[in-house]
């Protein structure tokens, strides 16, 4: 067989179903060969940053599925593979695994400054989980394998694979004749191999049981190994509120009695102030980022601290832990929960505390969400995402850009499906949201999928509507339009006397853009509109793109200030 | 001079299949942590297709030490990482010495050292090799003195624990 037909046999045989990418020279030959089967669909971006966050898009979206998979995007050599970093990059930061698969020129002229030729290797190195490099068709099938193996085993990330041209057009008589799905690759001192120390567990059950004031800070890895629902029993059980991590949310419904939401730099009054006065942090499948902690110095002093975690190095790097399990979120809860040891209290004061905390600022909240419009006379993101929420009963997929509205879709959006919010989160890349929102919509084709973003974010792969038109993709647009680059504007608006440096934006028209693309728009400046328009792109069979006129001068609070502790929380302005 | 320089010195062994791009990930990675690698060297072991690593870089602190190694630890060809302890291992390096001496300074220098003389010109130049502890080539290259030597070309540690 050729390389190329191994590439596609090993990606068959792995399960992918989707690739997301865009020819060149170095990566033709890949691309016939996908020309001449059906077991693959193509899906071309247009532009090779759109293909790695459609491929995210799949992996995020079918972890908690009966058939979880890693997305797959293709790319050129020299400017394509550029392209794909920042959305690697990302993906990286994210525990997203992916796999990419790039051209490179022939082997005889690497290294020689060849037409689109870059040292794909050496800049995807330190951004990778692993980078790979075949140097003959008999190394394709198995680094395709193990590259699939790395990126989803453990904690997840992005693998590249760079295949010369000429290794790809090489013959060989010896293919795989392995199960994909129960290889394990030739790499000692890789492998995770959970294990709990009992004493660890008996520690960890004892802070538990001692403790008057615990929290729950739920991660990624919540989401990650899929166990939403064991941690909400165990909450229930332990009597322990959860606060959530950016990527935490979605994990349990998010009115649950026992959630605080999201906790954080724009977290929830209760979320923070329940963090800064518990004696014990449980935290599950996080890794304590400065978005998380504030400074460092102030951070829960008075707090013992559980670490579960699947990655060793996490552990005890920002935050020292009291007891750590180096373990899949999903053993460790399951361990936890199922311990005769462990005890119910009632910690009633602690409660009765979280109340108190719960009330402090929402009057003023929902005062603004039930006004609707901001000082400058135009609508506001959260009574939008309030809307959006109480129209979709939470039940929906949302995928968020970065920014402003991002934060407030995290804080004000209803999460009643597990695993149902995606973003760019430790990256923090604007643009994610458009072509992510493509490949959560590939993954769960049955549920509806809103992808919400700023005039900023949105216009960074805008490029991404030729994609959904092209494929006719169900994504509803959300774009909360409100001429800046919001959580900038914010950070001026507070920090830096109102001096908007670089945030005041001209728009087009984004009407005719959607019109240009056959996608059915309606704009939005009236909050009497809003539920209407809201329920007819929900309505509308395919594609819709709703404009809203959004407020500039709201802000999202609380805010700890970056550098800042959790004491010097703003809850309020003027 | 920077502070590091005042810092205590580590070193961290590790052992790694012997594939591509390996070096470049972990030095790539020690940069990243700010470091300034002080020696390293990588050479086969008895295990075909693994290779040994010791670096050789100054830090203080053990738990920035320890989340050093647990990040190479990370990589995927990495099979185990830790810091060696200083006090029960041997080290060694070697080095080679271009420098001028009559034959009366040989004499004293033979003397005190133990080397390996590898070319002499005109019984006025040499080129020797020095073994031994990072500490006694320091001392010989001093005794030697450093308006006589021409060129010098050292190794780097390797380590083994007792």
């Amino acid at each position: 067989m050729k390389g190329t037909e191994l590439v596609l046999k090993a990606l068959i045989d792995n399960g992918v179903k989707f690739i997301f990418g865009y020819t060149g020279g170095a990566i033709m030959p890949i691309f016939d060969e996908m020309e001449k089967q059906d077991a693959l669909t193509f899906i071309m971006s247009r532009h090779e940053q759109g293909a790695v966050f459609m491929a995210q898009g799949i992996s995020r979206a079918s972890l908690s599925t009966s058939d979880p998979r890693t997305g797959v995007c293709m790319a050129t050599s020299g400017p394509g593979a550029m392209n794909l970093v920042t959305g690697i990059a990302d993906a990286n930061m994210d525990s997203v695994p992916v796999l990419a698969i790039t051209g490179q020129v022939p082997t005889g002229v690497i290294a020689t400054d060849a037409f689109q030729e870059s040292d794909v290797v050496g800049v995807m190195m330190p951004l990778t989980k692993q980078t790979y490099m075949p140097l003959s068709v008999d190394e394709i099938e198995t680094t395709i394998h193990e590259a699939m193996y790395v990126a989803s085993s453990g904690r997840g990330g992005p693998v590249v694979v760079d295949i010369p041209k000429d290794v790809q057009l090489q013959e060989t008589e010896s293919v795989c004749e392995f199960d994909a799905r129960s290889c394990e690759p030739q790499l000692p001192g890789f492998f995770y191999r959970p294990s709990v120390d009992l004493d660890s567990l008996k520690q960890a059950v004892g802070l538990i049981n001692r403790s008057e004031r615990p929290i729950i800070l739920c991660g990624h890895g919540v989401i990650s190994s899929n166990t939403g629902p064991q941690l909400q029993a165990f909450a229930e059980r332990a009597n322990i509120p959860v606060a959530f991590t950016l990527h935490g949310l979605s994990a349990l419904p998010v009115d649950h009695r026992m959630s605080l939401g999201m906790v954080g730099m724009h977290g929830t009054v209760e979320a923070n102030r329940a963090l800064m006065n518990a004696d014990l942090i449980i935290s599950l499948g996080m890794r304590f980022d400065d978005r998380v902690t504030g400074n460092l110095k102030d951070f829960a002093r008075e707090a013992a601290v559980i670490h579960v975690e699947i990655d060793p190095s996490e552990i005890d790097k920002n935050v020292k832990s009291s007891v750590a399990l180096n373990t899949d979120v999903a053993q460790a809860l399951n361990l936890l929960h199922r311990d005769p040891a462990l005890v119910s209290k009632p910690r009633t004061r602690w409660f009765a505390q979280i109340d108190a905390f719960r009330l402090e600022i929402a009057d003023q909240i929902q005062k603004e969400i039930d006004t609707g419009i901001g000082r400058e006379g135009q609508l506001l993101v959260k009574t939008i995402t309030s809307r959006l929420s109480r129209l979709t009963q939470g039940k929906d997929i949302i995928v968020g850009d970065v920014g402003q509205h991002q934060m407030i879709l995290a804080r004000f959006y209803n999460f009643q499906t597990v695993n149902s919010w995606f973003t760019s989160g430790g990256a923090g890349t604007m643009g994610c949201a458009l072509p992510m929102s493509i490949g959560v919509k590939l993954a769960r084709p049955n549920e509806r999928v809103w992808s919400v973003s700023g005039d900023g974010g949105f216009q960074m792969n805008i490029q991404e509507l030729g994609t959904i038109m092209e494929h006719d993709i169900d994504v509803k647009i959300l774009l909360m339009n409100n001429g800046y680059l919001g959580m900038v504007r914010q950070w001026q608006t507070l920090f830096y006397d109102g001096r908007y440096a670089g945030t005041p934006m001209k728009n087009p028209d984004y009407g005719a853009i959607a019109g240009a693309y056959g996608i059915p728009y309606l704009k939005v400046s009236d909050l009497d509109q809003v539920d209407d328009a809201i329920q007819t792109a929900a309505d509308h069979k395919g594609p819709f793109m709703l404009e809203f006129i959004c407020d500039p001068s709201e802000i999202i609070l609380p805010m700890v200030p970056a550098g800042g502790g959790y004491k010097e929380m703003i809850v309020s302005i003027d | 001079m920077t502070t590091t320089a005042l810092m205590k010195r580590r070193a961290i062994l590790v052992f790694m299949l012997d594939r591509p791009g390996v070096l470049n990930k972990i030095a790539m990675l020690i940069r990243r942590k700010m470091y300034n690698v002080e020696t390293l060297t990588v050479c086969k072991t008895n295990q075909p297709g693994t290779s040994r690593m010791t670096i050789t870089l100054r830090e203080d602190s053990d738990e920035k030490m320890r989340q050093v190694i647990k990040q190479i630890e990370k990589s995927t060809e990495v099979i185990s990482a830790r810091e060696l302890d200083m006090n029960e291992s041997f080290w060694r390096e070697v080095a080679i010495v271009k420098f001028e001496a009559d034959e009366d300074r040989m004499e004293v220098l033979k003397r005190t050292y133990q080397f390996e003389i590898l070319d002499r010109q005109n019984h006025e130049l040499f080129i020797v090799q020095v073994t031994g502890t990072s500490l006694s080539i320091d001392e010989f290259l001093q005794d030697v003195g450093a308006d006589r030597i021409v060129e010098v070309a050292r190794s780097g540690f390797t380590a083994m624990e007792k």
